[in-house]
């Protein structure tokens, strides 16, 4: 059995990220905790990650996509899959319901919109991890 | 009043520019004038004036030709024309084509002083108008704003926690307990879209929509909508019939909103139709316009209601039992109707049903666009 994935979450909202944190720790996944962008950078350039869930609404801007569109210029980050969670698809763009932006920040990354049902949370965190899996291998 | 406003006089008699120049400029005006009707529009547009004379008599462009370029350029500029003694008539005509007023020649340095004065009173208040548009926007935007981050980011943490409670608690669970929890889920689900809908008449800036238009075939929008919608009908015992009467003409627009448009019509539908009834979905083509039509037999809509369906947050008075929702389904329709150049309508016969009907322009008949083998084809 290898080592549990090593997740970090950065998001404002407490109680949401006691929600989803329960789900990940129950499927065996190591979660850390950051509740700002500049706690979670820290986080991100003091030990590895396999994987960031992001909420790209923090506070009363998108400082969330900030920490995102940092990670894509970073060389070392820049591979890091992100689960990007919003709750927002209704400011940035006017669209079908069910459908939501997907911007395309890093190389791999998935969205989700708050609330998340945990089924969907842990097959899009784990199909996040394949993918990012995959690319590492064929990239070595 | 602008602390230096500016009147552009557009006349050929020379006599008439240099009176005004000098009666106007006396108060604290700046005055530019044009010999003829293009030379005025080229001025307009240089000194961008805060009222415009023009004459209606001139050789070239005439003034009325004048008035009308400059109101379809600047629907908000303010123009006075200025007339011969007899042709009252075509005074009026130039007030019917948006002109403010009109100054009947020869006139008196007071009344052209007067109507001057009226002239940029008016354009001081279009002004004050639109700027307090510009405010009540922003403030609809921030509004939306703080619904959504104060109102639904609780209510998301709120739901998400109950996720992980129920399946926590999974096993341990009465059926009864299940159920309430399903009964919390369910109203917090409804709280959140209920929102959603808030946020879409609120904040969006649905003209936002015509940059992805695209030539759209409404076969395939309503194929979807029906689709989506049949679920919810079946419980109902209600059975969607579409007709599409080929060759339907594309449009241009937005399939995922015009799908939402035939699916609030279609949700209404099922939702204030007897049971076992079906609902006719038309599409056909006439006159340049396609149309799709959403006919239900049901309660139908009180005459007194029909006026009100499409404003936000209208429902009718009489509902049936058991039907809710927060009226912005129509609202929302008419808005995405209305961006892509549209309209939708309402007809209906209370105890027989209602019919709903979206109307969209054409795009002109493409030569490239491949003719459809069977006339009519059922989707």
């Amino acid at each position: 059995m290898s080592a549990p994935k090593q997740l970090l979450i950065i998001d404002d909202d407490p109680d949401f990220v006691a929600g989803i944190k329960a789900i990940l720790v129950k499927a065996k996944y190591a979660v850390d905790v950051a509740h700002n962008p500049k706690d979670g950078l820290a986080a991100l350039k003091a030990k590895p990650y396999d994987l960031l869930l992001l909420d790209v609404m923090m506070g009363r801007g998108a400082e969330g996509i900030m920490i995102a569109r940092k990670l894509g210029k970073d060389p070392k980050l820049r591979d890091l899959p992100v689960l990007i969670i919003t709750g927002i698809r209704e400011q940035m763009a006017f669209l079908f319901p069910g459908q939501a932006v997907h911007p395309h920040f890093v190389n791999v990354d998935e969205l989700v919109e708050k609330p998340v049902e945990p089924k969907l949370l842990l097959e899009k965190v784990e199909a996040l991890l394949q993918s990012a899996g995959t690319r590492k291998a064929q990239s070595s | 009043m602008p602390p230096n406003p500016t009147i552009l006089v557009i006349d050929d008699e020379e006599v008439v520019l240099d009176a005004c120049t000098q009666v106007l400029a006396s108060g604290s005006c700046q005055v530019c004038t044009a010999g003829n009707g293009a030379e005025g529009l080229l001025r307009l547009e240089e000194v961008q004036p805060d009222l415009v004379f023009v004459d209606l008599k001139m050789p070239g462009l005439s003034g009325l030709e004048v008035l009308e370029k400059i109101r379809a350029k600047h629907p908000r500029m303010v123009v006075i024309v200025i007339t011969g003694y007899a042709t009252v008539s075509s005074a009026i005509e130039a007030m019917k084509k948006g002109a403010f007023d009109f100054l009947p020649k020869p006139f008196t340095p007071d009344e052209l002083r007067l109507i001057a004065r009226r002239g940029l009173e008016h354009h001081r208040l279009v002004q004050q108008t639109l700027s307090l548009r510009r405010e009540q926007e922003m403030l609809r935007e921030n509004f939306a704003a703080i619904v959504s981050h104060e109102l639904k980011s609780p209510l998301g943490a709120l739901q998400q926690n109950l996720y992980v409670l129920v399946a926590e608690l999974d096993e341990q669970l009465s059926p009864d307990q299940q159920q309430r929890f399903a009964r919390l889920q369910t109203r917090l689900e409804d709280l959140l879209k209920l929102i959603h809908s808030w946020l879409r008449v609120f904040s969006v800036d649905i003209n936002k929509l015509k940059e992805t238009f695209q030539p759209t075939a409404l076969a395939e929008v309503v194929a979807k909508a029906v689709e989506s919608v049949q679920p919810h009908a079946t419980r109902k015992g209600i059975s969607i019939e579409p007709t599409v009467t080929e060759p339907l003409p594309l449009v241009n627009g937005d399939a995922g909103s015009l799908a939402e448009v035939v699916v609030n019509l279609l949700n209404n539908a099922v939702k204030y139709s007897f049971p076992d009834r079906p609902i006719q979905v038309r599409a056909d083509a006439a006159n340049g316009q396609v149309r799709i039509a959403v006919t239900d037999r049901g309660v139908g809509i009180a005459k007194e209601d029909l006026p009100h369906l499409f404003q936000d947050f209208a429902r009718g008075h009489t509902q049936p039992e058991g039907v809710s929702g927060c009226g912005l389904g129509l609202a929302i329709s008419r808005r995405i109707a209305e961006v892509h150049g549209g309209s939708i309508s309402a007809a209906s016969e209370p105890g027989q049903g209602s019919t709903f009907t979206l109307s969209l322009p054409a795009v002109a008949a493409a030569a490239d666009s491949p003719p459809s083998p069977n006339s009519e084809r059922k989707v």
